[in-house]
């Protein structure tokens, strides 16, 4: 008997210590409001935010933000909450801008329109804009831009007998680009690029160095063209020349980078970070415009791989906060946001495509980090002028994969020629869209 | 009389009340699904919208050949990784269970602990094992066992293999663990008999062990078969999303992927879901049938 009264005590005194717990907190008057992000990558995506969310909150202390790194299939959590009408889905996201198109036609109500909300998007790099608008509507605010270059390293050039001077800042074509990869294989054994074999970024970047489109006007497959033809051929040129040091997946691209496996690699400027993040890079790597495809009228010494750019949620809570936190730091040209843009280029290799942005002083200044402290976004940015806009439709991602598999079977003679590759591509292509 | 009827009503009454939790969230999270599947099978999904049409989805389905494909991955894990890893277990179980006297514990854990471990963190680490010039075609290459690096993550055949070999090593001890059970309820005086009537090791293995751990690999064979109708993780980690090219795509893989990756068309993975369950159903039915009726013998 006794026993039990003084469980039942401790019951009691349990529920009433939880009880006032939880209206202890209840209680408390909200005075901050949070706004969530949603993005990848700490070093590079969620450190720009950081650094947004520090300059917003000097004029609006009272605000939180609360940016959760969602490193592991963002896309499929977002398609759940879109799917559940906006349940448990951030205020705020970061899309990769060869899927928003998807998002856009798949979910037509579920971004927030912000040229209603006063964005002037003028001030912004049009090829951004682009994949963006659908009507008269924008639907993000542009983040980074992915302007590419061939990354050499000087050191296996000298070790080869060619003087790196003799071609920095120089155009090449890809028949230069090959005898020089030659040249360096032939003395130093190492296979001029760092190539992942299941991924496509660059095919693509090369095909829209051409000014080749993966997609016709009407959004249908366009695979045929001379453009694409003409890159794949290229590629497998590439290949059975030994110029290619090839690995699986991304994490082990950058591993190979980093371990002295090639003599380059042809990216973008986002790379800056992992290459910077190794200390015997140091002086060793120059970039060189991206090398252009003889015979292709329309072809570019640029080319751009990636970028992404952030949107606002219409199921947010806290709309008109995410909003403003976006509009007033990213697209607006105040001193502060000009030097916020200034910092996330040096320390992270973030270059932003608000063009205002594009004359503060990192943009100009050498990098010593680089050969001869060449200015590296000096170039970068200069190359992103002349990116030929590629198309990226809502369909992007099929036919990325059906022809990123085409290609792997081509390489390893699974499809004998370019013909019977981009068939290939085309039926899968046909059979996951189901169309 | 009345109030022993009232009363059991009252019993009735209450026993519903006490289940009422369990038949609601039974209804909200199985029977529900259930049922609304049976509407998006019938649609074309995109995002927001859907229209009908019929029995469409299955048309295509025996049209798409990464979907056949994937059904064909399915069956050939299915019959090469199985009986390989149900025979590495029983072996490894027999082992266990009398030929080695210490350590016991110790070799028990470490032949289990893939079973419990994340793939996600592992695949990382075997990814850069698997590498063509990987370490482990490196000490291949080195022991003068192959001429060529082998492509474990590159060629379409041995990234078969190589995801046939990393479920071999996450599952094994996990059946395993069944069978240590099912030879400790094996009566030793058995053994004793027919080592008096001279039979050797191997013989005892196969006219013993197995026969009488019929109704355990059973178990293990179900369970595992719908493991492998199932098979997502290595496929999607290890081989990176079924490659290459398609090479490792599983059914579960494309159906996550045709619902949350590609298209968000929710109805063709529905479909295809229905498949994969119809194909399991089956499985698991055959099987009993073959090895049940001598397991209850």
């Amino acid at each position: 008997m006794k026993r039990t009264r003084f469980a039942a005590i401790a019951m009691i005194a349990i529920m009433a210590l939880t009880l006032g717990a939880l209206s202890s907190c209840g209680g408390q008057p909200k005075m901050t409001d949070t706004v969530t992000v949603w993005c990848w990558d700490p070093n590079f995506n969620l450190y720009a935010m950081k650094e947004a969310v520090a300059v917003y909150q000097k004029a609006n202390p009272g605000v939180k933000v609360e940016i959760v790194d969602m490193a592991q299939d963002i896309e499929a959590k977002i398609i759940s909450g879109l799917q559940a009408g906006g349940a448990g889905l951030p205020d705020i996201a970061l899309f990769q801008d060869f899927r928003i198109e998807q998002f856009l036609s798949d979910y037509p109500d579920a971004f927030v329109d912000l040229k209603a909300e006063g964005v002037d998007y003028s001030q912004f790099a049009p090829y951004k804009v682009g994949p963006m608008t659908v009507g008269g509507k924008v639907y993000g605010i542009p983040f980074d831009t992915g302007s590419t270059g061939l990354w050499l390293r000087t050191d296996y050039m000298k070790e080869a007998g060619i003087d790196p001077d003799a071609y920095l800042g120089k155009n090449l074509t890809w028949s230069e680009v090959i005898a020089l990869g030659e040249k360096i294989k032939a003395k130093t054994g190492k296979p001029l690029l760092a190539y992942q074999s299941d991924n496509f970024d660059m095919l693509r970047i090369v095909v829209q160095s051409t000014g080749g489109q993966f997609f016709k006007d009407d959004g249908s497959l366009n695979l045929r063209s001379e453009a694409f033809k003409k890159s794949l051929a290229l590629f497998k040129e590439l290949n059975d020349k030994g110029l290619l040091y090839q690995v699986v997946g991304w994490s082990d691209w950058i591993n190979a980078i980093n371990s002295d496996t090639s003599a380059g690699f042809l990216n973008a400027i986002w790379m800056v970070g992992s290459v910077k993040s190794r200390p015997e890079n140091a002086g060793k790597y120059m970039v060189l415009p991206t090398p252009l495809i003889e015979g292709v009228p329309g072809a570019a010494n640029a080319s751009n791989n990636g970028g992404s750019s952030w949107y606002v949620f219409s199921s947010s809570k806290n709309k008109a906060r995410a909003v403003d936190l976006l509009k007033s730091v990213w697209a607006t040209a105040t001193p502060d946001n000009l030097e916020f843009y200034n910092k996330i280029l040096k320390d992270a290799g973030a270059m932003g495509t608000f063009l205002p942005s594009q004359s503060s002083s990192n943009y100009k200044a050498g990098d010593d980090f680089f050969y001869k402290g060449q200015a590296l976004s000096k170039d970068f940015a200069s190359w992103m002028a002349n990116v030929p806009v590629l198309k990226y439709t809502p369909n992007y991602v099929p036919m990325r994969d059906a022809v990123a598999h085409a290609t792997l079977n081509y390489f390893q003679g699974k499809l004998a020629t370019i013909d019977e590759a981009i068939a290939a591509a085309e039926t899968e292509y046909k059979q996951v869209t189901g169309k | 009389m009345k109030q022993k009827a009232s009363f059991q009503r009252y019993l009735n009454r209450f026993g519903w009340f006490c289940v009422l939790p369990s038949v609601i969230l039974f209804g909200v999270f199985m029977l529900y699904p259930i049922l609304s599947s049976l509407y998006y099978v019938t649609r074309r999904w995109k995002g927001m919208s859907n229209t009908f049409i019929g029995l469409g989805n299955f048309i295509r389905m025996a049209q798409d050949k990464v979907f056949l494909s994937a059904l064909g991955n399915n069956f050939l894990f299915m019959v090469v990784q199985i009986p390989l890893m149900v025979f590495l277990a029983l072996v490894l179980a027999v082992i266990l269970n009398q030929g080695i006297r210490r350590w016991k514990g110790a070799f028990r854990l470490a032949i289990f602990l893939p079973a419990v471990t994340s793939l996600v963190v592992v695949s990382v680490l075997f990814r850069v094992l698997l590498q063509e010039n990987g370490m482990l075609n490196n000490v291949l290459l080195k022991a003068h066992l192959i001429t060529q690096p082998i492509g474990w993550l590159n060629d379409a055949a041995w990234a078969k293999v190589t995801i046939i070999l990393a479920m071999t090593w996450r599952w094994t001890g996990y059946n395993m663990v069944f069978f240590l059970v099912g030879l400790q309820s094996i009566d030793p005086q058995i053994y004793e008999a027919a080592e008096v009537d001279g039979a050797s090791k191997t013989r005892q293995f196969f006219t013993i062990t197995i026969p009488l751990l019929i109704p355990v690999i059973l178990f293990s064979v179900v369970t595992s078969t719908s493991g492998t109708m199932q098979l997502f993780d290595e496929p999607n980690i290890l081989t990176w999303q079924g490659g290459p090219a398609n090479a490792t795509m599983t059914t579960a893989l494309y159906i996550y992927r045709q619902a949350f990756f590609i298209n968000a068309d929710f109805g063709y993975a529905t479909a295809m879901s229905y498949v994969v369950v119809l194909i399991s159903g089956i499985f698991a039915f055959a099987q009993m049938r073959l090895l049940g009726d001598r397991g209850n013998s």
